[in-house]
């Protein structure tokens, strides 16, 4: 029953009370980012926001109400997509419950585990349901992957897991700015303020691992690509 | 401006008398058959014998076409060029452009997969049209489903209007100070931070209001609450709901049956 003890202490009025907040945010944003041209879809920060405050479930469950009401009331194609809204909560959540969440080069990591699980669990439903290729510009990818002979899953999982990473990483990073931005008294009245106690350490060695975090995934994704683009590989 | 965030049109008409509950059994009883009956033209069939005359049942056909020719027809019609094109094998090869090759298995393939999308759009949309979002939460609240939720749904259905108008505020507020939204690459990333910062900050604070004020009224409280709203569940109801059961079953039982 300690699960049970623990689900009702992350579920309080701020967290009911923030959750239509994060939904209007992410929506909102996915907005801001179609007016300002962005390559990214920003769509799941007010997710990101309510998993690092609130813990996983409570990610989990504004990430899929998310896509419910983006399906209900903007775009129906919307409404599939919504597991991958759940787990992109939910790792977040036990991301930041296992400390990711503390600072600059930490986030890096936990937005990239949050787009390889994004990846994953998209992959089965763009190939059962749209065959493969979906209705987004992305699916250009995956055309020529399956034009140069690969299965539909491999096809469709590599063109997710390279478009994923930018997207999340830059959400978290994001999420984790919003964070900082706010104050320790408003914090504190969410279930796990622990979560996201920034870390005293010097900024400039911080920096420094973030970027070697970045370079170390930027290599990661080449040796993918190379991979990927020899015939036959 | 505090309009609500919804589709649904007001009407007399025997889809919209029916019970919230109903009618999501009946999206579902659309949508499963349409991808899961092995028949090649279940959705064909489906589209223009029961989606389309159901518009007209619910009175809501022009609404609902409306729609269809904004919003549907591009995105299944977007949907089945790149299927019809980029889909590999088949054999009968009908034209070929650089390195894609058209055949007729992929753009058979390509139709029904469009028009199963344009099904499940569709039932979705009539849902919205016929049905107030209020309605379905409070018959959802009353079959057991926690308050909360209903909050959650209801509230966001609020928030998104009033933020969106936020954000055009705000947009607008940056411009006129001379923000650029428009030009290079990296002068619209640096464009972020001032319209997101006071957006999202803007509408935290709120957050912590909203929350002592729906703790003041029982928010929490687990006592049985009364509702203004009065849903009536008909025997029509129960026997409809129970008949689209046994479809979305036959179509699963005839799906692993015939594969």
């Amino acid at each position: 029953m300690k699960f049970f003890e623990s689900l009702k202490k992350d579920f309080n009025t701020m967290t009911w009370v923030l959750i239509p907040v994060a939904i209007a945010i992410n929506v909102v944003m996915g907005q801001i980012v179609v007016v300002l041209r962005l390559p990214v879809y920003l769509d799941s920060i007010g997710t990101m926001l309510v998993a690092a405050l609130c813990g996983p479930w409570a990610g989990a469950l504004t990430g899929t109400l998310s896509n419910i009401i983006w399906g209900l009331a903007i775009d129906p194609n919307a409404f599939p997509w919504w597991p991958v809204a759940f787990f992109i909560g939910l790792v977040t959540g036990i991301c930041a419950n296992a400390g990711l969440f503390k600072n600059l080069w930490k986030v890096i990591i936990t937005g990239f585990l949050v787009a390889l699980t994004a990846a994953i669990v998209s992959t089965p439903i763009a190939v059962y349901l749209y065959g493969g290729i979906t209705a987004s510009g992305s699916s250009f990818i995956t055309a020529y992957l399956l034009q140069t002979g690969r299965g539909v899953i491999e096809a469709v999982f590599s063109t997710n897991f390279l478009v994923e990473p930018i997207d999340k990483i830059s959400t978290a990073l994001l999420a984790f700015a919003i964070i900082q931005g706010l104050s320790l008294r408003f914090v504190a009245r969410f279930p796990r303020p622990q979560n996201i106690e920034i870390q005293a350490g010097a900024g400039r060695t911080q920096l420094w691992i973030a970027l070697g975090v970045v370079v170390v995934l930027i290599l990661i994704a080449v040796f993918v690509l190379v991979r990927l683009l020899t015939p036959g590989g | 401006m505090h309009e609500r965030l919804s589709f649904y049109v007001k009407r007399e008409s025997a889809l919209h008398q029916l019970n919230p509950l109903t009618k999501l059994t009946l999206v579902f009883g659309l949508i499963l058959p349409a991808f899961l009956v092995p028949f090649y033209w279940t959705p064909h069939l489906l589209l223009l014998l029961v989606v389309f005359p159901l518009a007209f049942l619910g009175k809501v056909q022009g609404e609902y076409f409306t729609a269809v020719t904004k919003l549907i027809l591009p995105a299944a019609g977007f949907l089945f060029v790149m299927q019809a094109l980029f889909i590999p094998g088949g054999e009968t090869v009908l034209a070929k452009l650089w390195f894609l090759t058209l055949t007729q298995e992929s753009l058979m393939y390509a139709f029904a997969n469009a028009v199963r999308i344009f099904v499940m759009v569709s039932s979705f949309t009539l849902f919205m049209l016929t049905t107030h979002p209020s309605e379905l939460m409070s018959d959802l609240t009353q079959r057991g489903l926690p308050g909360q939720f209903a909050y959650v749904i209801i509230a966001t259905l609020q928030i998104i209007p009033q933020m969106q108008a936020k954000a055009s505020t705000i947009i607008a507020a940056q411009r006129s100070r001379g923000l650029d939204t428009e030009s290079s690459f990296a002068r619209r990333v640096q464009a972020l931070v001032p319209l997101v910062g006071p957006l999202v900050f803007g509408s935290l604070v709120e957050v912590e209001e909203r929350a002592i004020a729906i703790e003041a009224r029982g928010f929490t409280s687990r006592r049985p609450k009364t509702s203004l709203r009065e849903i009536y569940d008909r025997p029509l109801d129960k026997g409809l709901r129970w008949l689209l059961i046994l479809i979305m079953l036959a179509s699963l039982v005839s799906r692993i049956w015939f594969s």
